[in-house]
């Protein structure tokens, strides 16, 4: 039975076999693809922080700070000051969190039987749109951040206005999602103490809980995570086993015969990406609780995704008062990237995951550039018997529409998938 | 009740950058008081792609999002045939964004004939030229939210809108990106030494900003209701333009010291005469930064 899965940036299929009454196997198939791998050879290296933020609407600009990170990494050594390693980090995080509104209240508060409620996506989202464009003049699409830092400046006057766009948020967050202070968020333990609250978080999580869905959605239970920053860390977390030796060229993209999406392992394993991963790595209290009392399901999943909103915003507010305005936006770097025969490669945190570019300079242009993007790792189909991840959370379900849950629990985006 | 304008919003080869950057105009709730959405990318709608696809449902307007490719396909079909059926059942479509209205980034993908509706960059296309009449292009790589909201307005009230040779409203494209610029004295008296990182200089001289030849409200109307990317120190990169995107794009290309692309409506020798005088003075002010005593 094939089903298309509307909505999620893009179309999906899913082509599900039955046996016995459950879900045997899935076929993920993404139909389209825009090739802009292949529009990038040719061009001139910089052009890629213009080009790549179109990679996706959504998450754009993760896609221009691996870009930059990616260019920066052909130098031997490159000078880029504290203030714009922040500054970049801040409006990377900005996205995250639009990101994650987006996908509570517009993909995932409608499944649930609530009505789709586009102003409680778009009221946060705009004010985090608002702090990226007061650093990088608009959002989405901007190419701010540049090889040797980012091209604006900032005054104490700005700073002013940002806390406000963050500290509005947080009262959202809190007046609408989940009635608890942030900072005691950060310190809870004890996923119980979430459940007693009111919100609309809690209202999902107490479906999940009633519907007796807190089963469904496990995969392997295996999670990783590339990028680094000020927040969060890099490693892979097994059944809880955490490791932080990683290596990049170890993750290996496989062409799919029937899809247009490559699927992504380390060392020949699936592994999920995303706010989970991060939580599970970084061993955040309140999602190792639930993760110990439900696992890898959509519960664990949800909630993971959107208390990193919550925890982001506060690292924030942390982070701001760590800038240090007298220090340079921008340093020129000694060496044009042009004059460059040179590769480099960046792993970064978008909203849905690791996000990994690698790109080869020759003779002043880009000779190769690869992309591989969050959702391939959650999303694409295994090869042979082996299942992607979210295949093999769906598989064993007794349904369609549970099965597009949890699907949509990793959220699905398929321009990135394919792009 | 009264009645709302129904909208048919089709992505095809795109981003969904429009469909994101929409979602940050400011006035949303305003906005679904007087329209629907038949179907769109990511807002909940009465019918899904399946039934838009498999039906003719009834709808005002049709938004085509992202490059048009005779072998695209969408749900299985091909995506010309579902703007041919629709673009009978509509009285007006709307290009929303460059891609839609010029082909964009991905004109250069490997489908066959990519381009915009009416326009491959700045030649005409003559596929659809029965539907130029029933076009408003909005340019942007994104669209400013408000040029498409307010062009929707214009559509429900019957106002006629001034458009350009490129079908885009003049209310908004008549401006140049350049227009509001907090950059803009550098600009005029010529200041050519841009740093990247400060709040002084102008990008214009070296560091490819196109804003002077882009048609656009961005420093008019700003992004996100705060910036914009010239403001904030970021070259414009021209992208209401047919050509977007042009090589090279953070250096100024120049011949013999003249930059080869002008502004809007300046010959070389105008440019010139200009550049003559007001390299012949010093303002010590533009020399300084800003926030100095």
């Amino acid at each position: 039975m094939i089903k298309l899965i509307e909505k999620i940036e893009g179309e999906a299929k899913l082509n599900f076999h039955f046996k016995n009454n459950k879900i045997d196997n899935v076929d993920v198939d993404f139909m389209s693809t825009r090739h802009i791998e292949d529009i990038l050879k040719g061009k001139s290296p910089l052009d890629a922080l213009v080009i790549n933020p179109r990679v996706c609407g959504i998450c754009g600009h993760a896609h221009l700070i691996a870009t930059v990170r990616a260019l920066e990494d052909c130098y031997e050594s490159i000078e880029i000051s504290n203030k714009a390693k922040i500054i970049r980090e801040l409006t990377l995080n900005f996205e995250l969190i639009q990101n994650h509104f987006k996908w509570f209240y517009l993909t995932i508060f409608p499944l649930f039987g609530f009505k789709q409620n586009v102003m409680k996506a778009v009221i946060p989202s705009q004010l985090m749109g608002k702090a990226i464009a007061l650093f990088g003049g608009q959002y989405p699409h901007t190419s701010y951040a540049i090889v040797g830092g980012v091209v604006c400046e900032i005054t104490q006057m700005d700073l002013i206005k940002l806390g406000h766009y963050i500290d509005e948020t947080i009262q959202f967050f809190e007046k609408n999602l989940l009635d608890v202070d942030v900072q005691m968020l950060q310190d809870c333990d004890n996923v119980m103490n979430v459940l007693s609250k009111s919100g609309d978080l809690v209202d999902v999580l107490h479906l999940i809980e009633k519907n007796g869905w807190l089963e469904y959605g496990k995969s392997y239970d295996r999670f990783i995570v590339f990028g680094e920053s000020s927040y969060f860390t890099k490693g892979k977390s097994i059944k809880t086993r955490v490791m932080h030796n990683l290596f990049l060229e170890d993750v290996i993209e496989s062409v799919s015969t029937t899809s247009f999406a490559k699927s992504v392992h380390y060392h020949g394993k699936y592994y999920e990406v995303g706010p989970l991963s991060r939580a599970m790595v970084k061993k955040t209290p309140l999602i190792k609780d639930a993760h110990k009392k439900y696992t890898d399901s959509i519960f664990t999943r949800i909630l993971a995704r959107v208390c990193e909103i919550s925890q982001l915003l506060l690292h924030c507010k942390s982070l701001i008062t760590e800038l240090d305005l007298s220090e340079p936006s921008y340093i020129k770097p000694k060496m044009d990237i042009t004059s460059l025969n040179s590769s480099g490669s960046s792993a970064v945190e978008a909203a849905r995951g690791t996000l990994i570019h690698k790109v080869v300079i020759e003779d002043s242009l880009i000779k190769s550039y690869e992309i591989i993007t969050p959702t391939q790792w959650n999303l694409c189909g295994g090869v042979n018997e082996n299942h992607g991840v979210s295949q093999k959370a769906m598989i064993g379900l007794e349904n369609i529409e549970i099965a597009e849950l949890v699907f949509k629990s990793f959220d699905v985006c398929s321009v990135c998938t394919t792009h | 009740m009264k009645k709302k304008v129904r909208i048919l919003w089709l992505g095809l080869m795109t981003c969904n950058g429009n469909t994101h950057s929409f979602l940050n105009y400011p006035h949303l709730e305003q906005f679904f008081n007087d329209f629907e959405f038949i179907y769109h990318p990511i807002i909940d709608s009465e019918y899904s792609l399946e039934d838009i696809i498999s039906q003719d449902i009834a709808c005002d307007v049709l938004l085509i999002e992202g490059a048009i490719a005779d072998d695209f396909i969408k749900a299985d079909v091909l995506g010309i045939d579902i703007i041919k059926k629709y673009s009978k059942i509509v009285s007006k479509i709307v290009t929303v964004g460059t891609c839609a209205t010029f082909g964009g980034i991905f004109k250069e993908s490997h489908y066959k004939n990519v381009s915009g509706l009416h326009f491959r960059e700045d030649k005409r296309t003559e596929k659809y030229n029965h539907l130029f009449e029933k076009t408003i292009s909005i340019s942007g790589c994104p669209i400013h939210p408000e040029t498409l909201v307010s062009t929707l307005y214009a559509i429900k009230k019957g106002l006629s809108l001034k458009l350009d040779s490129y079908l885009r409203p003049k209310d908004y494209f008549a401006y140049t990106v350049h227009n509001g610029c907090t950059r803009n004295e550098y600009f005029e008296y010529k200041v050519d030494n841009h740093h990247f990182g400060e709040l002084e200089g102008c990008m214009f001289y070296d560091h490819g900003c196109q804003g002077p030849l882009t048609h656009g409200s961005c420093n008019k109307i700003l992004w996100n209701e705060i910036n914009s990317k010239t403001r904030a120190g970021l070259p414009c990169m021209g992208c209401t333009e047919p050509s977007f995107p042009k090589q090279n794009l953070f250096s100024t290309k120049k011949n013999m010291g003249i930059p080869e692309f002008l502004p809007v409506g300046v010959n070389k020798r105008v440019y010139l005469t200009l550049a003559g005088i007001t390299k012949a003075f010093k303002i010590d002010r533009l020399q300084k930064k800003l926030l100095d005593d």
